[in-house]
């Protein structure tokens, strides 16, 4: 968490992070430099580094989608999703320098503008095998830079969190796009089973694990407790819910995180207001329910940051009966204090 | 004994030892996934040919300057052995602009006997000359020589891909194919001759400069067809070490299939 905004908050962590992407990188690189000096001599350096750079970026970002959903299917992977934006930003200048290369080479020293020819020098829209690919492309590293440009909390607290996570789901576009740009592309001259089937293989890995994910989430989602008189939506005993950490129900449209502490039960909204991270999956740490993602923290009777930061999420008043949790459906204001019932 | 209930915070130095082996099983099988991405990407690639584009080291050719209708240098190698050199512009142009000036205080300069410096692109037995520079052309005092008449060869059919001769012979690689053919067309509407590539089963290449049915140049009305298997008929003429080809434009024949010269 921070006050203001710097370019990176550096820590431990995030230095070790990005070290392993450098070292992925430049191993990538060698690799296939020396592969390619080796295999196909005759190449040119424009040629090497730009199917260099694009196949990296392809395979950084079949890394960068499997983070997230894997994260969620098991917690002890998140420290690789707290500084995903950097290995982001990093996929981004590889595909950066593939698309610039790529523009250079066979775009420029023409007789018309070189992002102009990009569109217009091969006019079959209309086909699919001989589809401009290089359009596609140039859409998706568009993307990848506004992704790339606002990957920094003051673009997210600016954009509202709801914008740029709107903003950051275009990755899934982004991801199409390339995948139609390499097949309709490289794959229809440069045509080998194995780099083919690597990329068949990476979208079968990233949908599975992503349709794992949401049947997970879709389980929470499908709670439907019985309600009491009082309107009062029965969730669970109060023994389903370990020391320190929350169980997450779906009240009405919201979701709840009702948190076990020092003898105590709170409920909060479950939406990290950061990036909205999913709180319940988080811990109580120095009694604060401390945000899995990014450790973003909240009083669990009060729903706020402590001081001097200044989130605030709703709250949710409990009832206890014979063990058994009861919960209002109808939520608190933002930061409302509720008196923790104990148990 | 109870599981310990590990929680990883970024800005906390400690890190459980269960998340501790899952970081290291994950950034394992990333970088194993590169290297194997890498292996994969690397070696098969379809291995680039061995034409040269001397971009760095200028020759100087001298020649009889010719129009057929692109401009080229006839280049006596020995005696009575020539080889017909095809000038190319810099960039994504052709010749044209830069034979320009010679030609307006000169007047006519076919069949007359010219130096130019420029970089040289060769392939496969064809030699062409990038020209970057008008001054780099010189008029030698010397004869007008005749214009030797191409050879007609009759009417053929041939299949083959249309590519522009700069990129297919050496700037690029691969200058053919799907990849290219933005580059293609960008180079063959700013003034480059199109060329036919055309290979046969032992993989023995023809090449033939396209123009229109009269013999004029062809430009911007192919570009639709650059970089496909088709099929080309027309009447076809040899030069010292050219095929030209007329061809009637609308009559090209896309072809639905792999192209011959990959």
């Amino acid at each position: 968490m921070g006050l203001d905004y710097k370019m990176v908050l550096w820590n431990k962590h995030k230095k070790t992070y990005d070290k392993i992407i450098a070292l992925g990188m430049v191993l990538y690189l060698v690799l296939f430099i020396a592969l390619t000096l080796a295999f196909n001599p005759e190449t040119i350096a424009e040629t090497m580094i730009i199917r260099a750079f694009g196949s990296l970026a392809v395979i950084m970002l079949h890394i960068i989608l499997v983070i997230g959903p894997l994260s969620r299917l098991n917690p002890q992977f998140l420290p690789i999703l707290y500084n995903r934006r950097h290995l982001g930003v990093s996929m981004f200048l590889a595909a950066l320098i593939h698309g610039v290369f790529a523009i250079i080479h066979f775009h420029t020293l023409g007789n018309v503008n070189p992002i102009y020819a990009v569109f217009t020098s091969n006019m079959d829209y209309g086909s699919l095998t001989n589809f401009p690919f290089q359009v596609l492309g140039f859409l998706a590293l568009l993307i990848l830079f506004f992704m790339a440009s606002t990957s920094h909390d003051f673009f997210l607290k600016n954009l509202s969190p709801n914008v740029w996570k709107g903003l950051h789901m275009l990755v899934y576009v982004a991801y199409a796009l390339i995948l139609l740009h390499v097949f309709l592309g490289a794959f229809q001259q440069e045509t080998s089973i194995f780099t083919i089937g690597i990329l068949v293989l990476g979208f079968i890995v990233i949908s599975s694990l992503h349709l794992v994910a949401a049947f997970k989430e879709s389980k929470v989602d499908g709670f439907r407790g019985e309600k009491d008189t009082g309107g009062w939506l029965k969730v669970c005993d109060v023994h389903e819910i370990p020391e320190d950490r929350a169980k997450i129900f779906s009240v009405g449209e919201k979701r709840v995180a009702i948190f076990k502490y020092d003898g105590k039960l709170s409920a909060i909204h479950n939406v990290c207001k950061h990036q909205g991270g999913p709180l319940g999956e988080g811990k109580i740490v120095d009694g604060c329910v401390t945000c899995p993602w990014h450790g973003y923290q909240y009083l669990p009777h009060n729903g706020q940051s402590p001081p001097p930061f200044t989130e605030k999420v709703a709250t949710y008043e409990l009832r206890l009966d014979n063990d058994i949790i009861y919960i209002n459906p109808i939520g608190l204001e933002e930061g409302t204090e509720v008196e923790p019932i104990l148990c | 004994m109870e599981k310990k209930d590990e929680f990883y915070i970024g800005y906390v130095d400690a890190v459980g030892k269960e998340t501790k082996s899952s970081i290291k099983r994950f950034v394992l099988i990333a970088l194993a996934t590169l290297l194997i991405g890498a292996i994969l990407f690397g070696f098969f690639q379809k291995e680039a040919n061995n034409s040269v584009f001397d971009f760095d080291t200028p020759t100087k050719i001298s020649g009889t300057y010719y129009e057929a209708p692109y401009p080229m240098l006839r280049v006596e190698l020995a005696k009575n052995t020539f080889k017909d050199v095809l000038l190319l512009g810099f960039g994504k142009f052709g010749a044209n602009a830069y034979l320009d000036k010679i030609k307006k205080s000169e007047g006519n300069i076919n069949g007359k006997h010219l130096t130019i410096e420029g970089n040289l692109i060769y392939y496969n037995g064809k030699t062409l000359l990038q020209i970057d520079d008008s001054q780099k052309i010189s008029l030698d005092n010397s004869k007008k020589k005749n214009f030797v008449l191409p050879e007609s060869m009759g009417n053929h059919e041939v299949v083959g891909e249309i590519v522009d001769p700069k990129c297919y012979f050496g700037v690029m690689k691969p200058g053919y194919g799907k990849i290219h053919r933005s580059c293609a067309a960008l180079c063959i509407s700013g003034g480059i001759p199109p060329v036919l590539a055309v290979s046969d089963n032992n993989s023995i290449s023809e090449y033939f400069l396209l123009t229109d049915l009269k013999g004029n140049p062809i430009h911007k009305d192919i570009v639709p067809y650059i970089g496909l298997p088709s099929k080309l008929k027309g009447k076809v003429e040899k030069l010292e070490d050219w095929y030209t080809m007329r061809i009637d434009v609308s009559k090209i024949e896309k072809l639905d299939k792999e192209s011959s010269i990959y």
